[in-house]
């Protein structure tokens, strides 16, 4: 294993000593000096600061490797994503540095009772937003019951009055959904957001576990994780199943193009599946026929995962300054020629407001209760809540509805008097727009931070494929804040991100 | 294949051989720039600058740590050795699925390797030595491409755009040492040596003519060797051969410009004879060299790359 930088031979050979939880003291013993315990539920430690048993392993390896050596492994990751070309671009001054997502050495493991809970809620879920996206774009059974107002639908800027009355294959509306969820103080793994439309993330799941499992290959065996480097060929599956014929299809998969910060993803994803990876200028639509332009002619395509959000996917039907879609290819689509995933208009499911809905829409399609619950939310079009939130915006995070990663957001203990203020009013002129939860402690998980082991905030996003049947890989990106006491984890605000292991006992 | 993916194998390809080239090219001229009278090592920078149309960017003078900064690591010059990996690389990002890991990250390595490096950095020493890397760098890429890519159409295309482009850069290298100028120093015998090495010739050439240094038998092995695989005959073969071998399923009357073109061009050498180009016929000999293979570029870009979906439809 010489060429291999990351193994080490020290790590084959002879048996796990440390799989009883030995003493050490967070926030005193090595290499836990600077481990913060606190009110949020810690992944690794009990409140009392005993290493909880499915960790102990971990905790075993960590405690016999010098600090140095954990750096060592560190540097060695992330030279190797660099290399990869694992990176996303940063433009100042003219000039264009490529950073390196960081990745965390130290893996984020999840129970088999916890996965077996999680898996089962997301397919409730996954379920019931596809019954309701089927609802909506079809009868609206689910307005004229009243259990949803009407404005909320019709007047949310990702409903496509276009997908009305259309059939779509299997009722699939979603075909891959990257849910996050989160940890509250008691434990429990909770729904934050459902994303629905374009969602991103699983390349660093892959890529994570690539070189997490050459930095601790003992700890790695001896634990019984989970595989999930056959994603690939169950998104390839799921895509097939999605054609209306069965033989020869074709499939290919659609990015902006190399400056989009997800394209390493796309460019991996389409290798791994052993399709051609398009992009807009590539296709054409003939006769309501979508065609690639090969070096010998046309060439049909029937399925096409799609990284486009809808607004750009088709200038002649969207919008028109777009030059990254391909013009009539949704005509395509209406006439059943083309497969197109994920379908347009789910991005109105994905709503935070309709978010506070999906436990009602839960019990409404299939008389359940929710197996995985939601965090607690306060709708401000809702004039009770309004009030509500008003009166106590410093202990609430309020985000605008159709925003993400992490912008037009207000964390309100963490913000000033002014910005408090001058967020009200922004939300009094558009109580519609904004919704407000409690501060959540997201959990905390052991992460590498400077020579040492620290708490971190970390939550949990696992990928859904659904077409004809659904799948969940027993995997998820975790995405850790790596700024101290910070509980925003994107990668666009100084998050980085983690390995997932799932035991499999 | 697709069209923008044969297109970027292609373009890959060309601004890698470009890379190798300067980086030959400054490497031989540091390296033999001592042996030589401050006049005639003046005179070969020159060539050089010219060589890599690179006048713009060298200035008037002659200093060799000037000119190293703008053929090497001047970013603004696009044909600078950064600035060819840097294209090259931006093309392998583009289909990067379609390499193997093995290219795109050694290629990827190279250029973080080089990309930080200022000819400040490498003067104080042996600055040829950062270009010797870099060629030897460059030639494990190109056997790695061999070993790890399958040699299907993709790869083709890469022949194609490596050997569109050498046969141009040594087409223009020779015009500049067989053009006859008024005014500026004509090569002498350690001039002839540096060409060789320019287009790494010195040991087959010995090994053909033995080590008699002269103009005739010089460009008799540059352009007409069939074997060498820096000669322009060499270059012109793999150009023919590649482009029997791209868009195999093509329909024949989309093919046709491109084949009429690709034999006219292979007809231009093989009855070319070095006689009549030492009797002052190889100065438009490779004037038309350099412009059939621009007629092949874009036949080829007409034909297979960018055409119209009305022409197939």
């Amino acid at each position: 294993m010489q060429h291999d930088v990351l193994a080490h031979t020290e790590d084959f050979g002879g048996p796990d000593q440390h799989l009883e939880s030995r003493l050490c003291v967070p926030g005193k013993d090595a290499p836990y000096e600077q481990y913060a315990l606190g009110k949020p539920f810690d992944e690794m430690f009990t409140p009392e600061g005993k290493v909880r048993s499915h960790y102990a392993s971990l905790d075993g390896r960590l405690s016999t490797l010098a600090p140095e050596e954990l750096l060592r492994r560190q540097q060695a990751v992330e030279l190797s994503f660099l290399h990869q070309g694992i990176t996303f671009t940063v433009y100042s001054d003219n000039q264009a540095t490529e950073r390196i997502i960081p990745t965390d050495l130290l893996p984020r493991i999840v129970t088999a009772q916890e996965w077996a809970r999680i898996e089962a809620g997301l397919k409730q879920r996954i379920q019931v937003l596809n019954l309701f996206l089927r609802d909506i774009y079809g009868d609206a059974r689910v307005l004229k019951d009243g259990i949803i107002p009407r404005s909320m639908i019709y007047g949310s800027k990702h409903y496509r009055r276009e997908m009305r009355g259309l059939p779509v294959p299997h009722g699939a509306y979603v075909n891959v959904c990257g849910s996050d969820l989160i940890r509250g103080e008691n434990g429990e793994f909770v729904i934050l957001e459902d994303n629905l439309r374009v969602p991103s993330g699983v390349s660093y799941m892959l890529a994570n576990r690539d070189v997490v499992r050459r930095a601790f290959p003992a700890v790695f065996r001896s634990m019984g994780v989970r595989a999930i480097e056959h994603y690939p060929n169950e998104l390839l599956a799921m895509l097939r199943s999605l054609a209306p014929f069965h033989e020869d299809v074709s499939i290919a998969v659609l990015t902006p193009g190399v400056f989009n910060s997800a394209y390493f993803e796309h460019a991996f994803l389409a290798r791994q599946m052993g399709v051609e990876l398009v992009e807009g200028r590539d296709l054409l639509v003939n006769d309501n026929v979508v065609y690639t332009r090969t070096t010998s002619g046309l060439k049909r395509i029937d399925v096409i995962y799609r990284r486009i959000d809808d607004d750009f996917i088709d200038p002649l039907n969207f919008r028109e300054d777009s030059a990254l879609g391909v013009p009539g290819i949704f005509n395509a689509y209406r006439a059943g020629n083309v497969v197109i995933a994920n379908a347009l208009g789910t991005g109105v499911a994905d709503d935070k407001a309709i978010y506070a809905y999906v436990p009602r829409l839960i019990r409404y399609y299939l008389s359940e209760e929710p197996i995985l619950n939601n965090v607690e939310t306060y709708l401000c079009r809702e004039e009770k809540a309004l009030d509500h939130v008003l009166a106590n915006l410093d202990k609430l995070v309020v985000k605008a509805v159709g925003e993400s990663g992490g912008y037009g957001m207000l964390v309100g203990p963490h913000a000033s008097k002014a910005e408090r203020a001058a967020f009200a009013e922004k939300i009094k002129a558009d109580p519609d727009n904004y919704i407000a939860q409690p501060t959540i402690q997201l959990s905390t998980a052991p992460t590498f931070v400077d020579g040492g082991v620290e708490a971190r905030h970390v939550d949990l996003r696992p990928f859904i494929l659904h077409g004809e049947t659904t799948t969940i890989v027993p995997g998820a990106l975790t995405r850790v804040a790596l700024k101290r006491g910070s509980l925003v984890v994107n990668s666009s605000q100084g998050g980085g991100s983690k390995d997932t292991w799932v035991l499999s006992e | 294949m697709l069209s923008r993916v044969a297109d970027s194998l292609y373009w890959m390809a060309r601004y890698i051989e470009r890379a190798e080239h300067t980086a030959r090219l400054v490497a031989v001229k540091l390296e033999s720039m001592v042996e030589q009278t401050r006049e005639d090592a003046d005179a070969s920078w020159h060539r050089v600058v010219e060589a890599l149309s690179a006048e713009e960017f060298a200035g008037k003078g002659h200093d060799a740590y000037v000119i190293t900064q703008a053929l090497a690591f001047n970013r603004f010059n696009s044909s600078s050795l950064l600035s060819s990996l840097r294209f090259a690389r931006d093309n392998a990002r583009q289909v990067r699925e379609q390499l193997s890991t093995e290219v795109w990250e050694h290629l990827n390595k190279l250029y973080l390797r080089l990309q930080p490096v200022t000819t400040e950095a490498v003067w104080g020493h042996h600055p040829a030595r950062i270009f010797r890397e870099a060629l030897e760098d460059l030639h494990t890429l190109e056997g790695v491409i061999y070993s790890t890519l399958s040699h299907n159409e993709g790869w083709h295309f890469i022949q194609l755009g490596r050997h569109i482009e050498r046969a141009q850069l040594v087409s223009r290298l020779l015009d500049l040492y067989y053009r006859q100028v008024p005014g500026v120093t004509t090569p002498k015998y350690f001039d002839w040596l540096v060409l060789l090495k320019f287009c790494t010739a010195f040991e087959p050439y010995c090994k053909a003519y033995t080590a008699q240094i002269k103009p005739e038998t010089i460009a008799e092995f540059l352009v007409f060797d069939a074997e060498f695989p820096h000669s322009v005959r060499f270059s012109i073969d793999s150009i023919c051969d590649a482009l029997n071998r791209v868009a195999p399923a093509a329909p024949p009357a989309r093919r046709a410009n491109v084949e009429r073109l690709a034999g006219k061009l292979k007809a231009t050498v093989d009855f070319g004879q070095i006689e009549e180009l030492m009797s002052g016929a190889i100065v438009p000999f490779l004037a038309d060299v350099t412009r059939q293979c621009e007629q092949i570029h874009e036949a080829v870009h007409l034909s297979y790359i960018a055409y119209g979906a009305e022409t197939v439809l």
